[in-house]
């Protein structure tokens, strides 16, 4: 049932990030725009996880904030990859406070 | 893909968004004005209904009604006219409200004609159906007779009874008409039958597309169902209500006064259109009221009524922004104007942050050689250059973009004004300055759209942008004319409020630009009198 929550979420994000930017005429203040940020966090952390931090994100996405560069946070780390390779690995990992991981997108992902 | 390719596929697809949306809040069809060949289809429908339904004629289902009725519309004659000032009602022979015209030229239709608020081939206003099929088919044949023929209404309301005597039953209505659209009904029956008194079926003036029409439940407990046109389903109950509603954009056939008990039946016809009727006593009292929903109107006949406003689901925004608008219209005594003056308080309560916004955009412009120096450099790989933009917004102090917020709660405020302006009858005939003459409706010479559409090309190109999607960049850049186009046939209101929204944007973004550059000026002129007032130390010191 999560999961096919999260499907969803994910897809609905997808078409946004896809068509309906234009609303949003490409202002986000931060790298990686908001909807970026909630698909890291949906596709990483737990529903409700990721739920709070793009809230918190979009709430926080305004002109009485500085904005900027502001990776997304891993909660828990459980990745055990079968084959690794410069364009396999999606996401860099690196370690930040409090035993979390900001998840970094890798340039060279293929797929 | 090529560029272009890219592009017909991003207009192609901008095109389907709006048809699905046309999709979702679909166009009302506009009134059948021939109405001979209307009629011959409806009593075809209604014959062929009869044999069918002949078996179950006993259930309390609406619709049979029209059959007789719909027999009888070209025979029954009017017993009762009323004129007053704004309007001319008419009571038929089966004792129904057959026609109610608004007079002032404001309410008129495109054909210049007066608004008519009962549709001619439906269920009236104040007719009866008996569940005893024989005293029901009596009373479809058995004339209504009035206590007076014609009235001419003041000030002083006038009451009037209606009787019609079948052989075992005497029914009447004594009906009270008041200046103002409503009336006191009290209909009653010699002996104890169970019959059903109708709201009677939606005025049908509606000419602009996306607005909500259908009937309307409003009970005691403050909740509102709405049943749209084509959405009713089975048979619904309601008690404890306070008001019945058949609504089109502007104009409501309205019911209340009920006691709590009151059974009120919502049920669906041939075209899943919702049917309002409830069960009465032998003696019913209530209240009724047919015409425009206009606020005013409304509150002074009874607050409650207020409630057959309403803006689809948004109400609960939309609710309060009329308020603040009919606050503006009482000073301004201009609704053009006021929603000028709506827009301006918008534009301030947004200015600390639009104007912060502003400023860093100002900052950028110093460093603006850098930044086009990494997006050459990144080119092709917008993830990246977007991060090494946003590493040099973050090294100047300054970022000139909006942010997501701003703009997601900038949606709902649109939705909120967009549903007032398009539902506010107020609006009808409102005049603004030069060529518009009526807020309502579309702007017949196209000024106003394409107004909008210059502005908001203009403001775009002021405002700053991040895409990552070069297909995205250039739908974007579409977006004033597939604007222009989608705004041509919304009521003038609107549109004023957007190519007003537009400009205030454009005029705060000049006094921004003119105040960096005086601040500018000023710490140049600063730095230099330092410098010649250090010379000037330097030399004294000699």
């Amino acid at each position: 049932m999560i999961e096919i929550i999260r499907s969803l979420l994910l897809k609905l994000l997808w078409l946004y990030q896809k068509f309906f930017t234009l609303i949003g005429f490409g202002s986000c203040r931060y790298y990686p725009s908001c909807s970026e940020f909630a698909r890291i966090n949906f596709e990483n952390n737990s529903l409700s996880s990721a739920f709070y931090h793009s809230l918190t994100r979009i709430l926080r996405c305004n002109q009485l904030f500085d904005g900027g560069i502001e990776y997304p946070l891993l909660d828990k780390l459980s990745c055990k990859p079968t084959k690794l390779g410069m364009e396999s690995i999606k996401y860099w990992l690196v370690p930040s406070k409090n035993n979390r991981f900001h998840i970094i997108k890798n340039y060279s992902y293929k797929g | 893909m090529t560029p272009n390719q890219r592009l017909l596929v991003a207009v192609a697809l901008s095109v389907i968004f709006f048809a699905t949306y046309t999709a979702i809040f679909p166009p009302v069809q506009p009134e059948v004005t021939d109405a001979p060949k209307s009629q011959t289809v409806e009593l075809n429908k209604n014959n062929t209904q009869a044999s069918f339904d002949d078996k179950v004629i006993d259930a309390v289902v609406g619709h049979e009604i029209a059959q007789e009725e719909a027999v009888k519309v070209s025979a029954s004659n009017d017993i009762l006219i009323i004129r007053s000032k704004d309007f001319i009602l008419k009571m038929d022979t089966l004792g129904r409200i057959s026609s109610k015209e608004l007079l002032q030229e404001k309410f008129n239709d495109q054909d210049g004609k007066h608004a008519q608020l009962i549709p001619a081939f439906a269920a009236k206003p104040l007719f009866l159906r008996f569940v005893d099929q024989d005293i029901n088919k009596e009373a479809s044949t058995v004339a209504y007779t009035s206590s007076v023929k014609e009235i001419d209404l003041g000030t002083q309301p006038q009451k009037v009874t209606l009787t019609q005597k079948l052989s075992h039953l005497t029914v009447t209505k004594e009906l009270t008409f008041y200046e103002d659209g409503h009336y006191d009904a009290v209909v009653s029956l010699s002996d104890n039958q169970r019959y059903f008194i109708y709201l009677g079926q939606r005025p049908e003036i509606t000419e602009q597309m996306m607005t909500v029409s259908g009937a309307m439940v409003y009970t005691d407990d403050e909740l509102v169902t709405i049943i749209e046109d084509g959405d009713a389903e089975g048979r619904k109950g309601f008690t404890g209500v306070e008001l019945i509603s058949a609504f089109d954009q502007y104009a409501a056939t309205i019911m209340y006064g009920f006691s709590k008990d009151t059974n009120i039946i919502v049920e669906r016809d041939r075209e899943d259109n919702p049917v309002v009727y409830f069960d009465a006593l032998q003696t019913m009292k209530f209240n009724g009221y047919v015409g425009q929903k206009e606020y005013k109107v409304l509150k002074n006949i009874k607050p409650v009524l207020t409630n057959a406003i309403e803006y689809g689901w948004f109400t609960f925004a939309s609710q309060p922004l009329f308020q603040f608008l009919s606050w503006l219209h009482g000073i301004l005594g201009n609704w053009g104007w006021s929603i000028v003056a709506l827009t301006f308080v918008v534009r301030i309560i947004l200015y600390p942050l639009t104007y912060k916004g502003m400023m860093s955009m100002q900052k950028i412009k110093k460093i603006s050689p850098q930044i086009k120096e990494l997006q050459a450099k990144h080119k092709g790989d917008p993830q990246r250059m977007n991060k090494a933009v946003m590493d040099m917004y973050k090294k100047h102090n300054a970022n000139p973009l909006g942010g997501c917020l701003p703009m997601l709660m900038q949606i709902p405020v649109f939705f909120a004004i967009y549903r007032v302006l398009l539902n506010a009858v107020e609006l009808q005939g409102a005049e603004w300055i030069l060529w518009i003459d009526d807020l309502s409706r579309m702007d017949n010479f196209y000024v106003l759209p394409i107004l909008m559409g210059v502005s908001m090309y203009y403001q775009q190109k002021l405002t700053p942008s991040n895409f990552t999607d070069p297909m995205q960049e250039k739908v974007f850049k579409f977006l004033p004319v597939i604007f222009t186009f989608f705004f041509i046939t919304f009521p003038s209101g609107l549109v004023l409020y957007w190519f007003v929204n537009n400009l205030f944007s454009i005029g705060q973004q000049f006094i921004v630009n003119a105040q960096f550059k005086n601040a500018e000026d000023a710490e140049a002129a600063l730095a230099r009198t330092k410098k010649s007032d250090k010379k000037v130390s330097e030399k004294s010191d000699d």
